[in-house]
This record gives structure tokens, sequence and C-alpha cells, in this order.
């Protein structure tokens, strides 16, 4: 299953963030090779400590990351940025779309605690969010794109792949 | 009083305490740094009052009277905490101890006075 | 205290008091609260009181809970602080036109650069951004409104008083109150900020300078709550992490970065504030200072990042608008985000390297800094091969845009420079630093901060700004910037000390250079003024939802589709405001949408 989230695609797209990482690594080894200022367990402890607490951190934040994305990509329709709920918007196609028929399944329970949604019932929002649903908020834009939720990301296959989608998708 | 509602009954989208707490804060901080009681006072009445009433206008409480205690008695932990550390600074802290007092006080006076005073449909001080 | 002062105050207290409790006992029914005898008022009951949202007039501003109005206060905010930032260093040039005393006694200068670099930092950047944040991330997530509406308005209302606060010393001097404005820096280092030896930098200013960033520290950080309560519980749901913009993507980010940067600035703020007033010792002992630095700088650099982050997804946000095409690469720069916004709290001790620290730790900052780096190169990629072969449309949000390009990158490139330590052991306290974060505060920053308002002013005021004067502001804007921090660069590298309100006869030819610059920067920002406010008050008004004609390259988007409901719904109802389809020939491509009026 993680597998299936960490495919070639999304590891290229972490790319970026191997980067910094690789960096960090790398000053790590050289401090340990040369050192002109010798060892001392305070000095040179805190020293590790810093990139080590950087360097796994970033690891984690960047698992945890490509994880609620990546998985989202996978089980959900993909829009360019702020179209999500445009009324005339189509999910962009990916590359991978052949993949997707064997992990809706498995991969819609991985995420579900990812996605908190919008009717989320947080205990302290309530309140505040319950008196505002109840008042007619007509010009919202809160829009009725039904069919392009139950849009299914296979059948889409025809949706026209210019350059420009394929190139945000990136 | 009238039977108009309210201004946050009235509008969704309105409510007059935030105001009032964010005059609140930074006049109780003022008057117990500068150690000038009566801005203590007031600042720490106005705040914890406005408090209150948005607990109340957001529905989180039902009346005023457990807010109020609740506040009352952080404050007196609060004041005694300055007391107990007033031996170890250079600067004398109980006036501002006294400040916070007498803030607990006066809300928990509200809150004896309320519930004595105001049997049905309250309208507190 | 005097015992007439004691009784002022308490008169002052209590008329106070009772006038709040007068004004709430006429706006508020305090019966409806009284569930305990009345019942809580039911929604439906509620609801048939609704007539509008809002009340009226002055009321409706002191009231509000709405994020669009808490958004335009914000931004009005942070543009006044912006402007009152921008005349403090204004007259610092003019004093250092030449190298002596001339204009304003050198104590006059430290007080001023205290105060510019404060309210820039925290009075104009924090809240403009929190502008954009409090108005646009509800609309383009599609939530009804912010998680917890009152705290977003109590958020806002700390502002002002903590404004007067950081403020308080330059009224308090004429007033006679026998103290003066702090004269720290923005670093507040110690022993001097701690008051040692007569409190030579500012005294009671010093304490309120305190406690207003401690206020502005909690309005941080109660908005940050906000907002990460909003973007992970509000969103609608096609709004998945998959195509959660990247305007939200970097306020999720920066808002985490306030999360844990802030309350750590407040804690030491209060400590040293102890210091100066309880008699305890936090920085007055061995090491103390090298504690305040490390305080500091653990939330000073992330601060960087905390202004910065949000003005790129702006940029992410606007720029790929005007060249036709999506953003290259979009999830390349999510991932760089949050990179950032991990590595920047990894970093805080490139500020000290020249502080003595052991130089095996400053190493391992070193390493970090120089990581930093990549992510943020990594959008600057992404934005120009957005720009390559694109459709563009130097309208004046894409004019500022680019301008953001190109000054983050002389901003960065410095940036990476002084993150090696032995070039910064040269370079550190000169002009260079101060080249370094301009290009990036000014030149990036707030060049991002234009291109947002710019952009995003048809859909706020409903009215076109005037396209001619957006573009001398920008022209002016960018070569005076380019001019006065060039020079300062150039000065740096000359060894020019920062800080001073004197320098020596041989900086003089680049610092009346610079000063030329910030005077042509003053004009580009009189002239941006001037636009906002009569472009707001009688601007053209737009026709449709699409006024940038975004529809046409596909690069609509979710605001603009509420806007044009918005202007529907005016209509059909008969409109309460003048008919908007007036003008005729309002053209939305390249910002020659409207003359004057
Ligand atoms: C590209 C990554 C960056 C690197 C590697 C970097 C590096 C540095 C270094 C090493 C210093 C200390 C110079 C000294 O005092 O000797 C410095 C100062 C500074 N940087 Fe950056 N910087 C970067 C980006 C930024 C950004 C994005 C901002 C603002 C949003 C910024 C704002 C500042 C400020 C305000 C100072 C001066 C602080 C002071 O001493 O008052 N930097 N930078
Ligand atoms: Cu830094």
């Amino acid at each position: 299953m993680e597998s299936k989230i960490f495919d070639k695609e999304t590891l290229l797209d972490l790319t970026v963030n191997f980067i910094p990482l690789g960096i960090i690594l790398t000053f790590i080894a050289v401090f340990a090779v040369v050192s002109p200022w010798g060892f001392d367990i305070r000095a040179s402890g805190i020293m590790y400590a810093v990139m080590i607490i950087m360097f796994t951190a970033l690891g984690v934040l960047t698992y945890l990351s490509g994880k609620a994305i990546a998985g989202d990509e996978k089980t959900k329709p993909v829009y360019s940025q702020g179209q999500a709920f445009l009324d005339d918007s189509e999910p962009i196609e990916h590359e991978e779309a052949d993949h997707d028929v064997d992990q809706n399944d498995h991969a819609v329970d991985e995420t579900d605690d990812d996605e908190t949604g919008a009717g989320a019932d947080n205990e302290e929002t309530d309140a505040e969010s319950d008196e505002e649903v109840t008042a007619n908020n007509d010009e919202e834009a809160t829009a009725d794109n039904d069919e392009e939720v139950t849009a299914d990301n296979d059948e889409e296959a025809t949706v026209d792949n210019d350059d420009e989608s394929s190139k945000s998708d990136n | 009083m009238d039977e108009s509602p309210g201004l946050s009954d009235q509008y969704r989208k309105a409510s007059p305490w935030p105001v009032f707490v964010a005059l609140g804060l930074p006049l109780s901080e003022i008057g117990l740094v500068f150690d000038l009681f009566p801005i203590a006072v007031g600042g720490l009445l106005l705040f914890c009052g406005s408090i209150v009433g948005l607990l109340l206008e957001s529905e989180y409480a039902t009346t005023m009277w457990k807010p109020l205690i609740v506040m009352s008695g952080l404050l007196g932990v609060f004041g005694g905490l300055l007391i107990v550390a007033d031996g170890t600074t250079d600067v004398t802290l109980l006036t501002r101890a006294y400040a916070t007092f007498a803030a607990a006080i006066v809300m928990a006076l509200g809150v004896v006075a309320g519930k004595l005073f105001v049997p049905k449909r309250g309208i507190p001080t | 205290m005097a015992i007439n002062a004691q009784i002022a105050l308490t008169v002052f207290m209590g008329v106070l008091l009772i006038a709040v409790i007068a004004w709430l006992t006429r706006i508020e029914d305090w019966r409806s609260y009284s569930a305990s005898a009345g019942g809580v008022v039911s929604q439906g009951e509620r609801s048939e009181y609704i007539e509008q949202e809002k009340p009226a007039g002055i009321v409706r501003w002191l009231t509000t809970v709405d994020h669009k109005d808490i958004g335009i206060l914000y931004g009005a905010y942070g543009l006044f602080a912006f402007a009152v930032g921008g005349l403090m260093v204004a007259a610092m040039r003019i004093e250092l036109a030449t190298p002596n005393t001339t204009f304003i006694e050198p104590a006059v200068y430290n007080s001023l650069l205290t105060s510019h670099g404060i309210t820039m930092l925290f009075l104009f950047g924090t809240p403009i951004i929190a502008a954009f944040a409090n108005y646009l991330v509800p609309l383009i997530i599609g939530a009804d409104d912010m998680a917890f509406p009152r705290i977003n308005a109590i958020a806002f209302w700390l502002l002002p008083p903590s404004a007067i606060m950081i403020w308080a010393g330059f009224f308090a001097q004429p007033l006679g109150l026998g103290f003066g404005p702090a004269q720290t820096a923005w670093t507040m280092y110690t022993p001097l900020s701690a008051g040692v030896g007569n409190d030579p930098a500012g005294g009671a200013g010093i304490d309120l300078m305190l406690l207003g960033l401690h206020l502005s520290g909690v309005a941080a950080t109660m908005g940050a709550i906000n907002f990460i309560a909003t973007i992970f519980t509000q969103r609608d749901e096609n709004v998945s992490w998959a195509n959660l913009d990247i305007f939200s993507w970097t306020i999720l980010t920066q808002s985490g970065l306030i999360l844990f940067a802030f309350p750590l600035l407040g804690s030491a703020l209060l400590m040293l504030l102890a210091d100066r007033k309880f008699g305890t010792t936090f920085f007055l002992t061995d090491g103390g200072n090298m504690l305040w630095q490390h305080l500091f700088w653990f939330f000073g650099h992330p601060e960087v990042y905390i202004l910065v982050l949000p003005m790129m997804g702006i940029v992410s946000y606007v720029l790929p608008r005007f060249a036709g095409r999506q953003l290259f690469g979009f999830k390349f720069v999510v991932y760089s985000t949050l990179a950032i916004g991990v590595l920047s709290f990894g970093v805080w001790a490139h500020h000290m390297f020249a502080t003595g620290m052991d130089p095996r730790l400053r190493a391992s900052f070193m390493a970090v800094s120089l990581a930093i780096a990549i992510p943020s190169a990594v959008k600057t990629f992404n934005w120009i091969t957005t720009l390559w072969n694109g459709r563009l449309r130097l309208t004046t949000p894409m004019l500022f845009c680019i301008g953001f390009v190109s000054n983050f990158i002389i901003g960065g490139v410095t940036g990476v420079f002084l993150a090696s330590i032995p070039v910064d052991l040269v370079l550190h306290d000169t002009y260079y630093v101060v080249g370094h974060f301009h290009y990036i505060v000014m030149g990036a920053i707030a060049f991002a901060g234009f291109a947002g308002i710019y952009y995003w002013f048809p859909l706020v005021t409903r009215r076109m700004y005037q396209a001619t004067l957006g573009k001398a502001h920008f022209a002016l804007s960018f070569i005076g910037t380019n001019i006065t921090f060039f020079a300062m660069i150039l000065l740096g590298y000359g060894g020019m000390p920062r800080r001073y309100a004197t320098y020596l006869p041989q900086f003089f030819t680049l610092n009346a250079i610079a000063t030329v610059g910030a005077m042509i920067l003053l004009v580009g920002q009189i002239i941006f003024v001037w636009n906002l406010v009569t472009s707001w008050l009688g601007g053209k008004r737009i026709e449709s939802g699409d006024p940038w004609n975004l529809k046409e390259d596909g690069v609509h988007t979710v605001e603009w589709q509420w806007l044009d409901r918005r202007i529907e719904t005016a209509l059909t109802d008969g409109g309460d405001e003048e008919p908007i389809a007036d003008g005729g020939e309002v053209r939305t491509d390249g910002g020659t949408e409207s003359d004057d009026d």
C-alpha cells in the first residue's frame, strides 16, 4: 500500500526535498571525516544533533506530506490550484491514470484520516459553524458540482491532455 | 429594556466582544507591569467580562455565573503566585497581587449579587 | 506615585468601564443570553431576526466577525503601518545623505531605526499577509468563514493597542511623561535592552515596546491557530490535499511556523521584561547575552520565512494567471514550501556566527543554512519555467510578480553567501547584510504584497485601479529598490558598519545614491496610496466576475466565480449599489482598464 502511494511519480516529486536532505547528509559525513577542532562531546554532540534533528524532521514531514498529497491524488479527482469547485472545471488527467483502478479500494481507508473534509464535526467549531449554516448564504460560492465529484478518473481519459495541464501536474 | 434583539442575535456576522477582549488584555498587562492599580483592576475586569460575554454569545456557556467563578478563581491563584514570588524579587509585587485579588473579588461579588438579585430573566450588572 | 495621579487613573478607568457597559447595553440584548431563565434562543427563532448580516456604519467595522471584513481591516492597518514605517525611514535616509549629523540627532536616529524595523516586520508584514489570508483562504478552499470567527476578530483588535504601545515613546517624550522611544534596534540585544547602566536606550519606552510586541505575538498565534483549524477542517469536499492551492499551503506552513516561533518570542520578551522590571537575571548572568541571542534568533529566523512564504504563495498563485498556464511543477513548490518550513528552525545561529560560539556548532548551522537555499532556488526555477513560452500579459500585478522573482534572486544569492561562515565573518554587521535582507523584505515581500493588492483589488472593491498609476508605481519601486539596496551591498563590501547615524566621508557617494533611491521609492509609494484611495472611491466599476479575462486561458479560479455570483445577486436584487455595467469599454487584459475616475 505504501509502495503504491510512493510510486515512481511521487518519488520524482519528492526529489525536491531529497536534495536538501542529501546536502545535510553530506555535511554530516564531511564533518565526521574532517574535524579541525577535534571531538568534544558537548560541542560536537550539539553539532550533530542540529543536523540530525533537521534531517529527521524534514524526512518525516516529507513522508507525511507525500502520503497526504499523493494519497489524495490517487483517490480523488485532481484539479488545478484554485479550480476545485469551479463550475466548469474538469479534473486534470495524470499519466498514471491506469493504475488507479486497483488502488482506489485500498487507498481510500488509507487516507481517510487525512481527509477531514468540509463537514468535519470538530467540537469547537460546531457552535459557530452551525449558526452560519442555518443562515441563508446565497452568495457563497459553495459550488454544486456533483457531476464532477462522481466523474471517474478512468473514464476521463478523453480530457485533452494538452501541454499545459500535464505540466501543471508535473 | 425593550424587546428588540441584541446585536449578536440580529446580525450573524457581528459581535461586540472581541474589541473589548482586545482592549482589556493590554490594559491589564500595562496595569500589572507598571504597577498601576486602577488600570490593572479595570483591565482585568474588562478582559474577563468580555470573555464571559463571548462565551455566552457563542453558547459555550449558558449562564455567566460559572465562567465568572472560574475566572475569579484563576485570578485568585495568579495573585497568590505573585505573593509567593514577592519574596524572591527586588521589586515588591504586593500591590500587583492586590489588584488581581480586587478584580477577582469584584467578579465573585458580581456572581453572588447575580444569584441573589437576578432570579429570572437575568439582566446582569 | 502621587495620589492625584492615582485618582486620575481611577476616574479614567471608571469612566472607561462605564462607557463600555453603556455602549454594550445599548447594542446588546442581555436577556437573550440568560438561558437559565429564558432558554437558549433557538436557531429558528434567531433566524427570523436576520435581515442583514451586519449592522451599518462604524459599528459594523467594530463588531464584525466576517472574514472578509477582518481581511479589509488587516489590510488597512497594514498599509497604515507601512506608511508610518516608510516615513520613519525617509527621515533616516535624509540624515544619511551626509556623513555628519545634520537633520536628526543620533538618539532620534536610533529610535527611528528601532521602530522602523519593528513596524515593518510586526505591524506591516504579518498583518498584510493576514489580510490576504483572511479574505482569500476561506473563499478559495470553499469554507463559509474561518473556523473561529470571533477569535479572528480578537486577533485583529489586539494589533492597534500593540502599535500604540510600540510607538508610545514617540508620544511620551513631547508629552513630558519622562521616557522616550526604545533605541535597542529590532533585535533588542542585551545587556543594552536589559536596562543595565541607567537604562540609556529608552526606559519605559522599552517596557511598552516589549509589551506591544508580546501582544502582537499573541495576535499572530491566535490567527495561526485559526488558519490551521480552518484549512484542516473547513475545506470544500472537492479540495483535497492534492489540489489545495499554493497560497493556502503557504499559509498553512506559515501558521505552523508561527505556532512554534511566536510563543517562544513571547516568553523571551517576558523574561526580558522581568529582568527590567522585577530584578530577575535571566539575561544578566554569564552567558545571558548569548541566551538572548539564541532565543531571539530561534524566533527571528523563522520570522523571516513567516513573512516570505505566504508572499511566495501569492506569486505562485498570481504569476501563472498572467502567463496563461498553470504553475509549472505545482507539487515541487508545495514540497519545497514544507521543507523551508521545517529547515527554518535549524538555521538561527547563522545570525550569530561572529559571537565567538563554538566553531563546531557554527559549522552545523552553516550546513543547514546552505541546505535551505535549495528549496528557495527550486521555487525560483518553477516561476521562471512558468514564464517560459507563456502567453505573458504584463499587467501591474504581473510586473510586481516578475519584480519579486528578480529581487528575490539577488536577495537569496546574497543570503547564501552570508550563510558561509568565512564570508559572514567579513560582512557581518555591515551594510551588505542590510542590502541582503532589504532585497527580500522590500524587493520581494512588499512587491508580492503589491502584486496581491492590485490583483485582488477588483475582487474586494468591484472597481479597477488606475493602470497607468499602477505601472508608474511599479517602475519607481523597482528602480528605487535596486538603486537603494544595491548601493548598500556595495557599501557593505566597502566595510561600512550598519546602525549608525553618521559615517566616514569615504562612504558619501554610495550613501547619497542610496538616499536618492529611497526618495524614488517614496514617490512611488505616494502614487500607490493615491491610486488606491481614488480608485476605491471612484474607480471604474468592473462588469463581470472575470476582470482579468482568466477564463480565456483556462486559469480562472474560484474566488472570481464567487465575485461573479455576488455581482449577479446584486443585479437581480435591484442592487443596493449603482449599476455595474456602466463602463462599456472596460479593458481587462493589459491594465488599460480605466482612466481616472
Ligand atoms: C535564501 C536563504 C537565506 C539565507 C541563506 C540567508 C542568510 C542570512 C544570513 C547568514 C544572515 C546573517 C547576516 C549577518 O548578520 O552577518 C542573514 C540576515 C538576515 N536575513 Fe537572510 N537569508 C536568507 C533568506 C532570507 C529571507 C527570505 C529573509 C526575509 C524574509 C531574510 C531576512 C534577513 C534579515 C532580516 C537579516 C538581518 C537580521 C539582522 O541582523 O538584523 N533572509 N540572512
Ligand atoms: Cu536567518
